[in-house]
C-alpha cells in the first residue's frame, strides 16, 4: 500500500475520533467498568477489589429493598408514559380539530392554500402551544423546588386548593400513599406540553384526503380515528413510548429535591437506589449490578418495543 | 372522540385558556411568592398577590450565594459543549454519510448500542474513570465527559442522509478536502439542523444537575442547578426563607424561558427533526 493510500485510508478513521475517543473513554470502558464491578466487592477506599463471582447478584435477588425499588419503578415509568402519551395525544386532538365548514372539501382546501398552510380554528393555538411546552425547557432542579413549595403541607398551594373544594389535606411528599403521585405530576407537568408538540406535527402529517375519502365512505370520527389516524401516527407513538420510558427509568433530579427516594423507600426507583448504594452507602458492588440490571432492563426495552414496531409500526 | 368533536369554538377556547393558565400557574406561584414577606408567605388562605411587592429579595437572593459564578459556570460549560459537540457530531455523520471505510458499520452498530444504555447508569464508573485521569473538580471534567451526545450524532446524520453525495463528489473533483466540504458545502445546507443541535444542547446542560453535581466537590465550580439545590438545603434556607428560594428559582428559571420564547420556532421545529432522527 502507498503512502497516500494509507493517509486516504485513515481519513475516515481521524474524522470519527473527535466523538470515538470521549465515547469510548467516558461512555463505552464505563459499561464494561461496571460489569466487572458487580463482580467484586469494594467500599472506595480499600486498595484492593474483592472478586465475589455472582455473589452480589444473589445478594441483591435477595433483597427486599430491590424489589420495591423495581415495584417503585414500574409503578414510576407506567404512572409518568401512559399519561404523558394519552394526555398528549388528546390535548393535540383537541388543538388540531378542524370543524368541516358548510361550503365543503374544496373550499377549505382552498383557504388553507390561501393562508399558507394548515389551519387551525383555534384562536390562540400558538400561544397556548407556547405556554404548554414552556415546562419543558426549564431546569428540573429548579421547578421541583417550586413545586416543593407548592406541595408545602399547611399553607401550599395543593393543600389550599383542597380545602377550598372541601377536601382534607394530603401529606403530598410526606405520606408514603402520596409521595409517588406527587412526584409524578411534577414529571407529567413537565412533559405533558412536549408530548402535545409530537402529536401535532403528526396529526398535520395525515393526508387530508385520506381522511376525506374515509368519510365519503361513511366512516365514524371514531373509525376515521381508529383506522386512519392512530395507525399513520404510530411512529410518533413509539417513539414518545421509548423516549419516555428511557428517561422515566433515568429519572433522578426530581426524586432528589422533592423525596430523595422517601418516605420509607416509596419513591425510590432503580437509579435511586443504585445512587445511594454507590455514593451515601459506598458500595461499590452492589451499586454496579443495579446498574447492570438498569442496563439490561433498558435493552430489552428498546429491542422490544423496535421489534414490536417492525410488525405494527406504518412508516410512510 | 365525538364528545371531542362536539366541543365547539368557544368552549375549546375556554379549555385551553383554563388549562395553560393551570400549567403556567407554577411559574406566576413562584414569582409572586418571591415578592412576598417571610409572614405573608406563611398566611393562610395564601394571598394570589403580595400586599407590598419586595423587589428587592431578587438580589437579596442573588447576593446570598454565588450565583453570578453558577451560572457564570453553567453558561460556560453548556457553550463549550455545544461547540464541541457541533464539531464532533458533524465529522461522525460525515463519515457515516458520505465516507467509505471498512469499520463503518462496527462504528454505526457502536453507536446505536450506546442509544439503548441509560447514561445515568454509568455514572459510578464514569466518576471512577474520571478520577483515575485527574479531572474531577475540574471544567475540563464537566466539559470532555459530555462532548459527545448519540442524539446530536442521530440528528446531524439524519440531515446529511438528506443532502445528495454529488454534493460531495463535486466538492472533491474541485480539489477541496473532506474538511472543507464538510463546513462549507455540507453545514451551511443543513443549518437548521445544527441550530437545533445548538438549542436542545445548550437547554439540556444548562440545566444538568445529577452528573455535574457528582463529579465538581468544589462550590466554584458548581452549575447553577446544584447551586440552587445547595441554596435551598443549606444555611437554614430550607423552609425558613422561601420567598428568597423562590427568588433563586426564579433567576434560574428566567434565561431559559428567554432563550425558549426567543428561539421558540426552532426549538418547537426540533419537533420534526427528533421525530425523524428516531427512525433512521
Amino acid at each position: 500500500m502507498t503512502r497516500s493510500k494509507l493517509i486516504s485510508g485513515l481519513k475516515p478513521v481521524l474524522f470519527t475520533l473527535p466523538a470515538m475517543v470521549p465515547f469510548v473513554l467516558f461512555w463505552l470502558a464505563p459499561l464494561l467498568y461496571v460489569l466487572y464491578l458487580s463482580f467484586t466487592e469494594w467500599d472506595f477506599m480499600s486498595p484492593e477489589k474483592t472478586f465475589v463471582g455472582l455473589q452480589n447478584y444473589i445478594d441483591l435477588l435477595s433483597n427486599p429493598a430491590f424489589y420495591q425499588a423495581l415495584r417503585v419503578t414500574v409503578l414510576f415509568c407506567a404512572g409518568s408514559v401512559l399519561p404523558i402519551i394519552l394526555l398528549g395525544l388528546g390535548l393535540a386532538l383537541l388543538m388540531n380539530h378542524k370543524t368541516t365548514p358548510r361550503s365543503g372539501a374544496l373550499a377549505s382546501r382552498f383557504t388553507q392554500v390561501l393562508r399558507g398552510g394548515p389551519t387551525f380554528n383555534l384562536k390562540g393555538s400558538a400561544l397556548y402551544q407556547v405556554l404548554l411546552f414552556s415546562p419543558w425547557v426549564t431546569p428540573t432542579v429548579a421547578v421541583s423546588i417550586v413545586w416543593s413549595w407548592i406541595y408545602e403541607p399547611d399553607v401550599g398551594l395543593a393543600n389550599t386548593v383542597l380545602g377550598f373544594f372541601g377536601l382534607e389535606p394530603i401529606g403530598w411528599l410526606q405520606d408514603p400513599k402520596w409521595a409517588l403521585i406527587g412526584v409524578l405530576l411534577v414529571t407529567i407537568w413537565k412533559s405533558v406540553g412536549w408530548a402535545m408538540i409530537f402529536y401535532l406535527v403528526a396529526l398535520r402529517n395525515v393526508p387530508s384526503d385520506l381522511l376525506e375519502a374515509g368519510e365519503l365512505d361513511g366512516a365514524s370520527p371514531v373509525q376515521k380515528f381508529l383506522r386512519i389516524t392512530l395507525p399513520l401516527i404510530s411512529p410518533t407513538t413509539l417513539f414518545l413510548f421509548v423516549v419516555q420510558l428511557i428517561s422515566a427509568l433515568q429519572a433522578y433530579d426530581q426524586i432528589n429535591v422533592l423525596t430523595q427516594g422517601g418516605p420509607s423507600g416509596s419513591t425510590r426507583t432503580l437509579l435511586y437506589l443504585y445512587y445511594q448504594s454507590a455514593f451515601e452507602s459506598f458500595q461499590i458492588g452492589e451499586a454496579s449490578t443495579v446498574a447492570v440490571v438498569l442496563v439490561f432492563l433498558c435493552m430489552l426495552l428498546s429491542v422490544f418495543s423496535f421489534s414490536i414496531s417492525k410488525r405494527t409500526t406504518h412508516y410512510q | 372522540m365525538r364528545m371531542l368533536t362536539r366541543l365547539s369554538g368557544p368552549a375549546r377556547q375556554i379549555f385551553f385558556a383554563a388549562l395553560a393558565l393551570l400549567m403556567a400557574f407554577p411559574f406566576y406561584w413562584m414569582v409572586t411568592s418571591a415578592l412576598k414577606t417571610n409572614d405573608e408567605i406563611w398566611r393562610s388562605p395564601p394571598t394570589l398577590w403580595p400586599e407590598v411587592p419586595l423587589w428587592g429579595n431578587f438580589a437579596a437572593a442573588w447576593n446570598e450565594a454565588p450565583f453570578a459564578r453558577y451560572m457564570g459556570n453553567s453558561i460556560f460549560v453548556a457553550v463549550s459543549i455545544v461547540i464541541l459537540q457541533t464539531i464532533n457530531s458533524g465529522m461522525m455523520a460525515y463519515a457515516l454519510t458520505h465516507m467509505k471505510f471498512r469499520l463503518k458499520g462496527v462504528f454505526a452498530g457502536v453507536i446505536l448500542f450506546g442509544y439503548m444504555v441509560p447514561a445515568t447508569a454509568v455514572y459510578l464508573p464514569g466518576y471512577l474513570v474520571l478520577s483515575e485521569l485527574h479531572l474531577l473538580n475540574s471544567y475540563a471534567g464537566l466539559i470532555l465527559s459530555n462532548c459527545v451526545s448519540i442524539f446530536s450524532i442521530f440528528l446531524i446524520r439524519q440531515a446529511f442522509l438528506q443532502v445528495s453525495h454529488e454534493l460531495v463528489e463535486a466538492g472533491e473533483v474541485d480539489g477541496a478536502s473532506h474538511m472543507r466540504i464538510l463546513w462549507t458545502v455540507l453545514v451551511p445546507v443543513t443549518r437548521s439542523s445544527f441550530a437545533v443541535l445548538a438549542l436542545i444542547t445548550f437547554i439540556d446542560q444548562y440545566n444538568n444537575y445529577f452528573w455535574p453535581m457528582l463529579i465538581t466537590k468544589d462550590p466554584s465550580l458548581q452549575l447553577v442547578s446544584a447551586g440552587l439545590r445547595s441554596f435551598f438545603v443549606e444555611g437554614g434556607a430550607y423552609g425558613l426563607k422561601w420567598p428568597l428560594i423562590m427568588a433563586a428559582s426564579a433567576f434560574t428559571i428566567a434565561p431559559l424561558l428567554l432563550v425558549f420564547l426567543l428561539a421558540q420556532k426552532t426549538i418547537m421545529q426540533s419537533v420534526n427533526m427528533t421525530a425523524g432522527s428516531s427512525k433512521g
